[in-house]
């Protein structure tokens, strides 16, 4: 019983600054949501306007089907994690997880109880006593889950909590809070920067952008048909090849004009007609950047390897080839620009392969690469949204 | 200052001033041992004024306390020991005693009016608006800045027999018949205007710096206090009350050691000639000193006074001390 | 905004408006009577507005006797206590904060303590003390004792001003060539400006605002400040209103001048990192 439901929500500072625009979201029952996007996207504004800590200045929030506008954020029965834990610092870690108990009038026995349950799913019944000064990272952070869990609210929000951790102890803690939260079965609604973590964690993942939602869908989804530049570039690492391309006609077949090379289109894409003899975006993402010589099948174009970095178990190679970057830069996520990328004079593009470590690429020589392209996606360069591959209502419905 | 910033701190801050004593010990040039001798050379002035003009009266202080001194000893420069005869006449001295009583109570009673009446305002100062706050806090430091001279005489004039405005107006909101009244000829009445001017020109340091105390605590805390489902005065209890604690241990020490020694104010509202039953301590002390000449016995009063202050503010020097360490 | 939370506010704006109007209410009385005529002054009504101000009781108050005198007394003693306890104060500061000594405990103690004594209870060994050295009537005299009470607050304050700069900006003038003086005259001392500040306006608002050890150790009336002169106001006879308030007025003036312009930096000073979680 704890869906969360944004209906048409907006949020507006003074001075007409939206942060959040017209956000309609349903986060079903039990469902591991999370809120990705870059700084300021509007997703830490729309967490607080869940937990009552901001106003909602036009739209409708329902926690199980509740409208909770007008209420406190004590009358709303969610918990919410902070990127900062916010433990109380002179309280112990006992006291830290009962406190939420101690104000909603639950008898001392019954605390004592459930914290002490906790405190053992936790690995914290060591810790009780210490104050949170004396804990490790890791431990505060699992002090500030217990203190959420324990209250078994009608939705867990959490607002980047493993920002504040080191590399490794971010990926142990992303899988425990992901069973956890499993287990308990709550309503979560996550908050993050990080799209590896959206990804790794989320049932489904919400895209958000300067306030307004880009795509929600489950995170598969979000990487196989990404619904705009935007997210196509957000989603993904190493980011996707983005590039410009013509659309043309080659003896009744669609094909894409890279500059000198063209690249045959395997199937029929009907929605592309529309774009014949015109330039649109052309994303194809680096695992499907292929070593001709290991791999021959596909598109070929022929480069120069800039650099070829060994990352283990595999390769990445920056292939020069000729064709044109991506010249709209304010429709993708500015962070996945890769910066060689981004020569506007040099009239080329650097593409990013994920080669085998058998590969003989080998930096400042020429290479052949082949593109897989039935994997390639198509972009409008105006208006920067996805030129579907089958023009499916079918696939608009299963992403709501 | 306060013990948690001591308890978690990062252990290199504190590595890293490390005094460029220890580090130089190793080789002994003429350049390292100037520079060890540097931090004596600096603290030489202050503690040279600080011993003579303090630690040294002190001394003689507490040796007045055991001798008779009167205006034959004055002119011959000599006190006469006497061991703790002035001692054992404060303890059969019931004046003595219903000055201490009076004193005490009077610092207990403005102390927390003091400290309670302040802190209301630094919360209220929280709510308001900005235009709002920063007139309020104007107004404040207009009257922390107020010489206490100027503010006794003030309210001398607020309260006056036949002028007062004070009395003009409380006889009109029908609190009583105040015109022509004379609030000092009842000691009650004398010293509760005595308390009025104490702490109102006390409580604007307190609201300003629990109000700058209040600024520090994280908004986060008090946000997650929230939804774990505490209410505004719970809130304050549970979270802001125990970060403010090592500030509020300073105010009320700094406000029991200067309400304990209060003296301007009751001097100056009775006109230089404050009869014996307004006697705090400090005048207690000051009068068989200086009108009786009696240093001595007035020496062992003011002795007994520093005893019971140390004793009331142990705490607050603990922890000060503390600090002082912790660097 | 919500209105529930629009009439939360105004509400409270109220209630500061009230706090501030009881508060400064006397000041404001101190003024208004200051300008107000005689007949004005003493009328069983009050006169809230002085509707005909005046300048006849600052000219009475001024031209009392010793006033410029006491002024010139007070104004000296407050440049000396200032500027002394700037420099002093600041060399203890700075030893306190960078070095660690031997005896530096000791001299925390004695920072510390000697703001739990009472000043009353010095007040009879510093008289005796100070008549066997002669020094009782005279400036000087006054101007040493000011200094050590105002010395603590000054070294205490300072040394958190100085520790607050982080140690990395002396070092890298160091290391770009500056020596260990140039290093301090040309970083450390810009940035501890305000604490210079602050201090130097407790010192300023202490001196000039002290009163029972003027009036102990001051008998001639040329060598009185102006708080002394002040509480001279009251005679047998009854006290002058008009003249007082003027009076009052008067020796507030200066203090609460430099202290509206500064008030904000003592306040930080003081609660500076009080507040950790």
């Amino acid at each position: 019983m704890g869906e969360i439901r944004f209906d048409h929500v907006s949020k507006e500072y003074g001075g007409g600054v939206l942060a959040v625009r017209d956000l309609s979201l349903e986060v079903g029952e039990g469902e591991f949501m999370v809120l990705v996007g870059p700084s300021g996207c509007g997703k830490t504004t729309a967490l607080r306007m869940v937990a009552g800590l901001e106003e909602i200045t036009e739209g409708e929030i329902r926690i199980a089907g509740r409208v909770v506008n007008d209420l406190a954020p004590r009358e709303r029965d969610i918990a919410m994690v902070f990127q900062s834990y916010a433990l109380y610092p002179h309280k112990t870690v006992f006291d830290n997880i009962a406190f939420g108990l101690r104000m909603r009038k639950v008898p001392k026995a019954e605390r004592q109880r459930r914290v002490e349950e906790i405190a053992g799913i936790l690995g914290l019944t060591d810790f009780l006593h210490r104050r949170p000064a004396h804990l490790s990272g890791g431990q505060r952070q699992r002090v500030a889950m217990g203190r959420a869990i324990v209250r078994e609210p009608k939705a867990f929000l959490m607002d980047e909590p493993l920002s504040n951790l080191d590399a490794k102890l971010r990926v142990q803690m992303r899988a425990e809070i992901a069973r956890i939260q499993k287990s308990l079965k709550v309503t979560t609604l996550y908050v993050t920067h990080d799209q590896i973590e959206a990804m790794t964690m989320g049932d489904r993942v919400a895209v958000m952008r300067d306030g307004v939602l880009q795509q929600v869908a489950t995170p598969s989804h979000l990487y196989d048909t990404p619904r705009n530049l935007f997210v196509a570039s957000f989603v993904g690492s190493p980011p996707m090849n983005l590039i410009e391309a013509e659309v043309e006609r080659d003896n009744g077949a669609l094909v894409c004009r890279l500059r000198d090379s063209v690249l045959e289109l395997p199937a029929a894409r009907p929605a592309l007609e529309a774009y014949v003899g015109r330039r649109v975006a052309v994303g194809i993402r680096p695992e499907h950047v292929r070593d001709a010589s290991l791999v021959p099948e596909g598109g070929r174009l022929s480069g120069r390897a800039v650099l070829v970095e060994e990352l283990g178990a595999e390769l990445l190679a920056h292939v020069e080839v000729a064709a044109t970057p991506l010249g709209r830069l304010d429709l993708v996520d500015a962070a996945s620009i890769a910066a060689d990328g981004l020569d506007a004079l040099t009239r080329s593009a650097t593409l990013l392969g994920r080669f085998p470590r058998e590969s003989g690429a080998v930096a400042d020589e020429p290479i052949e690469v082949t593109i897989d392209t039935r994997r390639l996606h198509f972009f409008d360069l105006e208006t920067g949204d996805a030129i579907q591959a089958v023009a499916s209502p079918v696939l608009a419905r299963v992403e709501r | 200052m306060s013990r948690l910033a001591t308890e978690g701190a990062p252990a290199d801050a504190a590595e890293r001033d490390l005094p460029l004593l220890s580090r130089r010990r190793r080789r002994l040039s003429r350049r390292r041992v100037g520079s060890a001798l540097a931090p004596y050379a600096l603290v030489a002035p202050t503690a040279a004024i600080i011993g003579a003009v303090l630690a040294y009266p002190l001394y003689l202080l507490v040796r007045l306390s055991f001798q008779k001194y009167g205006l034959f000893e004055l002119v011959r420069h000599q006190g006469k020991s006497i061991g703790l005869g002035n001692y054992t006449r404060i303890v059969h001295d019931h004046q003595f005693w219903t000055v201490l009583a009076r004193t005490v109570a009077f610092t207990v009673v403005n102390v927390v009016l003091t400290i309670v009446l302040g802190t209301a305002i630094a919360l209220l100062l929280t709510k308001l608006g900005r235009a709002m706050r920063l007139l309020l806090t104007t107004g404040l430091v207009l009257v922390w800045a107020m010489p206490p001279v100027v503010a006794v005489n003030v309210w001398r004039w607020m309260v006056d027999y036949e002028f007062g405005v004070a009395n003009w107006t409380l006889t009109k909101l029908h609190v009583g018949n105040f015109l022509h009244y004379d609030w000092f000829a009842n000691p009650w009445t004398g010293f509760g205007v005595i308390t009025a001017v104490v702490v109102w020109g006390a409580i604007p340091f307190v609201a300003i710096t629990v109000y700058a105390g209040l600024a520090q605590v994280p908004q986060e805390l008090l946000e997650a206090a929230r939804i774990d489902g505490a209410r505004g005065w719970n809130v304050f209890r549970e979270v802001t009350l125990p970060l403010l604690m090592p500030i509020f241990v300073i105010l009320i020490s700094l406000s029991i050691i200067w309400d304990f020694q209060v003296f301007i104010q009751v001097w100056i509202m009775l006109g230089n000639r404050p009869p014996s039953d307004y006697f705090l301590l400090s005048m207690y002390s000051f009068v068989e000193s200086f009108r009786i000449s009696e240093y001595g016995f007035g020496a062992a009063i003011a002795v007994v006074m520093v005893l019971v202050m140390f004793g009331a503010t142990l705490v607050y020097i603990r922890q000060m001390v503390r600090t002082g360490e912790a660097t | 905004m919500s209105r529930r939370k629009l009439l939360a506010r105004v509400g409270w704006n109220a209630l500061g408006l009230a706090v501030f109007g009881v508060m400064v209410f006397p000041v404001y009385w101190m003024v208004a009577t200051a300008f107000k005529p005689g007949h004005d002054i003493l009328a069983y009504t009050p006169v809230w507005l002085p509707t005909s101000p005046t300048l006849g009781n600052f000219h009475d108050a001024m031209s009392r006797a010793y006033f410029w005198t006491d002024v010139k007394n007070s104004l000296i003693i407050v440049s000396a206590v200032v500027s002394l306890s700037l420099v002093i104060g600041f060399l203890a500061a700075l030893a306190l904060a960078k070095f660690r000594f031997y005896g530096r405990k000791a001299f925390i103690v004695l920072i510390i303590g000697v703001q739990m004594v009472p000043l009353t209870a010095l007040i009879i060994p510093l008289y005796i003390t100070l008549s066997r050295a002669h020094q009782v009537n005279t400036l000087t005299g006054v101007i040493i004792m000011y200094l050590t009470f105002v010395l603590p607050f000054t070294v205490w304050t300072l040394r958190g001003f100085i520790m607050g700069i982080p140690r990395d900006l002396e070092e890298a003038a160091m290391v770009d060539g500056a020596t260990r003086f140039g290093a301090f005259a040309r970083i450390l001392l810009p940035l501890v400006g305000p604490g210079l500040v602050a201090t130097s306006i407790f010192a300023f608002i202490q001196a000039w605002n002290e009163f029972i050890i003027a009036y102990v150790f001051l008998h001639d009336s040329d060598k009185q400040t102006l708080t002394v002169w002040l509480a001279s106001f009251t005679t047998l006879r009854g006290t002058d209103w008009g003249p007082l308030m003027a009076g009052a007025t008067l020796t507030a003036l200066p203090v609460v001048t430099f202290f509206v312009l500064v008030q904000r930096k003592i306040a930080f000073g003081l609660t500076a990192g009080a507040v950790k979680a």
